[in-house]
């Protein structure tokens, strides 16, 4: 086996794969890169059993081989390699040698049939829709999804689609974003829910791309196609809870702000909230909102007053600050609403401006109860 | 600079307390503590010392050292009520002061020389105290914390010590090496095999040794026996953790009654969470057998302070805690991990009915007392719960006999 390939072409492609990659894995197969060669074509893969991702690389050959490379050596010596062609040469004592410009360096390479299989979906159902619509609806929900590993459905991303729209939801119990697009729409309804590591990788990899990703699922697994890049990840297995029931149908109280006011007094008060609890308190009466936080172990004590339109009841109400400035920051709205009923209920935060056409952001927050 | 460091210790608080409220008590022998087989002293008067009697004996041997004494069964709220006066008037004289159980006070006097003369000052605060609440006590001056802990030791009762700078290592040396705080009967044992009896064999001894043999609380016990503190004076007292317990008249084996006695102790501690706004992030449970053996368990949760999701977990901590078919003398619960904050609600679990009942509950309670409402489960433990509010920066009331 041997192939000769460009080591900054080569390095941009494996950096994506070895995110894959695990740091500490129960199977050393899986430290590896598998290398599937087929004359022109190379096959890249990188596992960690739940997920798969490959690219088929060009490369300048006429041989076949499938070996499996140590991931972090190579990606090592690839990053210090400047543009040139690099020689991959199996040679028969089991390593692989590399030709640089610079010199010879040798690999120990594993057997690639010990990697583990990609799965193949049975009779998978196929959706499409722009890589950059993805990106951007993974990046607005994930942070929302729980690090709960009791609660494994609400640590990742539920996908819900139908024929009139795709709606993105993440919630830890305490906050849930939803986001809906209505211009893109599936041929048929189907829910799954995708763990978060691989969608963090497809948001790294789609962001600003216009091409069209193939989404193709079944009740297991999910497999996005674009470009030359496979991924293959296996689904979250469970019931998502049912979230339309928990937003609030009535909320009488609806406050209107700047976003960024309201960001920036929350970060400067949440300094002198609790450290572990992050705790504020929001009073609203008349076209006043007043922020305050107290740490009451070293009497750090602070208040804010902003001006803001309100229609509604006088309330007073608690929040995490951790979870509001993660909503504020994840919107890039210039106004946003924030919809309540009572201080026990959940303030729905909705941006006011600043959405595409046919896009739909509702954000959940749960309030702390307060003693009054 | 050399620091003033006072120590006021009430003389068998409890015994005065009793004393101030019957008259008829004084001068003759009381037993304060659990009336019950299980009970024990908690606190007794100075005539019943010479049988042999001390804090944390049980009160059977007690009364059979002492038929005639006089058994209280004593009264939490009033003694707390009357340390609080106390704690009224030194805090209302002195510039820093550290309550650190119900009947002692540390108080830094520092640089007051200049004015009043530490020791006038301390002696007038006595006197003040005792005319004001009618309860004897004594103190002890020296430059640091436990060298004025071991003089109100010396002076008691109803007397005061001082102690001057450079005189602690003579004042200390012909005490006995169970004087220092610190030293529990297990150190008094070891050290007394090592052929120590007076501190002033301890400091004598090189630092190493008493290293090598009891690690670094050694190296504490020499400077303590050397009349070195350096600790300051803290006025306010943390909470680290709240925690109930019950020891039963009878070992019982009643998982029935078991769970319901931890509902109303998991109960009462989470409103004693609310009503401070904390939350609890490590809950355990603790089990004595019959046999004495005592395990205990904790795990680590979500910061809360709602019933509904603590309940749950402390029974399912017990269960698994309890595992041997044994008779249990004592369980309890222990919340640790505290930290300011309320409740933070849940989209799934936590419904809006739900959610006002507990409100309406702890504004119950609030208004008529802890025990107002509580579960029906909860119904058979009547007897649990506590007065005060556990924040507000005091330390717990410790029975007497319980080494802190």
């Amino acid at each position: 086996m041997k192939f000769i390939v460009s080591s900054t072409y080569l390095l941009k492609e494996l950096q994506v794969l070895g995110g894959v990659i695990n740091n500490s894995n129960t199977l050393p197969i899986l430290d590896n890169f598998l290398f599937a060669l087929n004359k022109n074509e190379l096959t890249v893969s990188a596992s960690d059993l739940e997920t798969t991702l490959s690219s088929v690389l060009e490369v300048d050959s006429d041989n076949e081989g499938n070996i499996a490379v140590p991931a972090r050596l190579l990606l090592d010596t690839l990053k210090t390699f400047p543009e040139q062609p690099l020689t991959f040469v199996v040679s028969d004592n089991n390593t692989i040698e590399i030709s640089s410009e610079h010199g010879k360096y040798a690999l120990a390479y594993a057997d690639g049939t010990e990697f583990p299989k990609a799965v193949e979906l049975a009779n998978p159902s196929t959706t499409t829709i722009m890589g950059d619509i993805l990106a951007t609806a993974i990046d607005k929900t994930i942070f929302a999804a729980g690090n709960d590993d009791l609660r494994p459905v609400m640590s990742g991303v539920f996908f819900q689609f139908s024929p009139e729209n795709l709606t993105f939801v993440a919630t830890d119990a305490h906050k849930l974003v939803k986001y809906q697009r209505e211009d893109v729409s599936s041929s048929e309804v189907a829910e799954f829910i995708m763990p978060k590591k691989p969608l963090n990788l497809l948001k790294g990899i789609l962001a600003g791309s216009e091409d069209d990703v193939t989404i193709e699922y079944n009740d297991v697994n999910a497999k996005f196609i674009f470009g030359n890049t496979i991924l293959i990840c296996r689904l979250i297995d469970g019931k998502y809870p049912n979230y339309e029931a928990v937003i609030p149908k009535e909320n009488p109280n609806k406050l209107t702000i700047s976003r960024s006011q309201f960001l920036s007094s929350v970060r400067r008060v949440a300094i002198f909230s609790n450290k572990t609890t992050h705790q504020i308190r929001l009073k609203i009466a008349g076209a006043e909102l007043n922020i305050s936080a107290e740490d009451i172990d070293y009497s750090n004590k602070a208040e804010e007053r902003l001006t803001c339109s309100y229609q509604g009841d006088d309330m007073q109400i608690g929040f995490n600050s951790r979870f509001l400035t993660e909503m504020l920051n994840n919107l890039n709205a210039d106004e946003v609403s924030v919809e309540m009923s009572l201080p026990n209920r959940a303030g729905i935060l909705t941006p006011a401006d600043g959405l595409d056409e046919g896009e739909l952001v509702t954000m959940l927050v749960m309030p702390v109860m307060l003693n009054s | 600079m050399n620091k003033t460091i006072l120590h006021l210790d009430l003389d068998t608080f409890f015994v005065s307390v009793e004393r101030l409220l019957d008259s008829r008590l004084k001068n003759k022998p009381i037993l304060i503590g659990g009336l019950s087989d299980r009970g024990v002293v908690a606190a007794c008067s100075y005539e019943t010392r010479g049988y042999g009697i001390h804090s944390g004996m049980p009160m059977k041997m007690a009364k059979e050292l002492c038929p005639e004494a006089i058994r209280i069964k004593g009264n939490a709220g009033t003694y707390s009520k009357h340390s609080n006066l106390v704690t009224e008037i030194v805090k209302e004289h002195v510039p820093l002061f550290e309550k650190s159980s119900i009947d002692e006070f540390y108080a830094d006097l520092t640089g007051m020389d200049r004015f009043f003369g530490s020791y006038k000052y301390a002696s007038e605060l006595r006197r003040k105290i005792i005319k004001e609440t009618g309860l004897p006590i004594s103190f002890g001056l020296s430059g640091n914390k436990v060298v004025s802990k071991v003089a109100t030791g010396e002076a008691k009762p109803n007397n005061q010590l001082k102690i001057d700078y450079g005189l602690e290592k003579p004042f200390l040396a012909p005490l006995s090496i169970k004087k220092i705080p610190m030293v529990g009967d297990k150190t008094y044992q070891t050290l007394r095999n090592l052929g120590l009896r007076k501190v002033g064999t301890i400091q004598e001894m090189p630092l190493d040794v008493m290293r090598r043999v009891l690690g670094k609380n050694g190296a504490v016990i020499w400077n303590r026996a050397n009349g070195i503190d350096h600790t300051p004076v803290i006025p306010f007292w943390e909470r680290k953790s709240i925690s109930t317990e019950r020891t039963f008249d009878k070992d019982t084996i009643d998982v029935t009654k078991l769970n319901g006695i931890l509902i109303a102790m998991t109960e009462n501690l989470a409103y004693q969470l609310r009503r401070g706004e904390k939350l609890t992030a490590c809950i355990a449970v603790r089990i004595r057998y019959s046999d004495f053996n005592t395990y205990s368990k904790q795990m680590r949760i979500p910061y809360t302070s709602a019933d509904h999701i603590l309940i749950p977990k402390i029974l399912e901590l017990f269960k698994s805690l309890y595992n041997r078919r044994l008779l249990v003398r004592l369980i309890g619960v222990r919340f640790t991990h505290l930290v300011s904050g309320n409740y933070q609600i849940n989209l799934f679990e936590d419904t809006e009915e739900a959610l006002n009942l507990y409100q309406a509950m702890d504004h119950i309670r609030k208004k008529y007392g802890e025990k107002s409402v509580i579960r029906a489960a909860a119904m058979g433990a009547r007897t649990i719960g506590r007065m005060n509010n556990p924040f507000n920066g005091q330390p717990p009331i410790v029975l007497a006999h319980r080494k802190q």
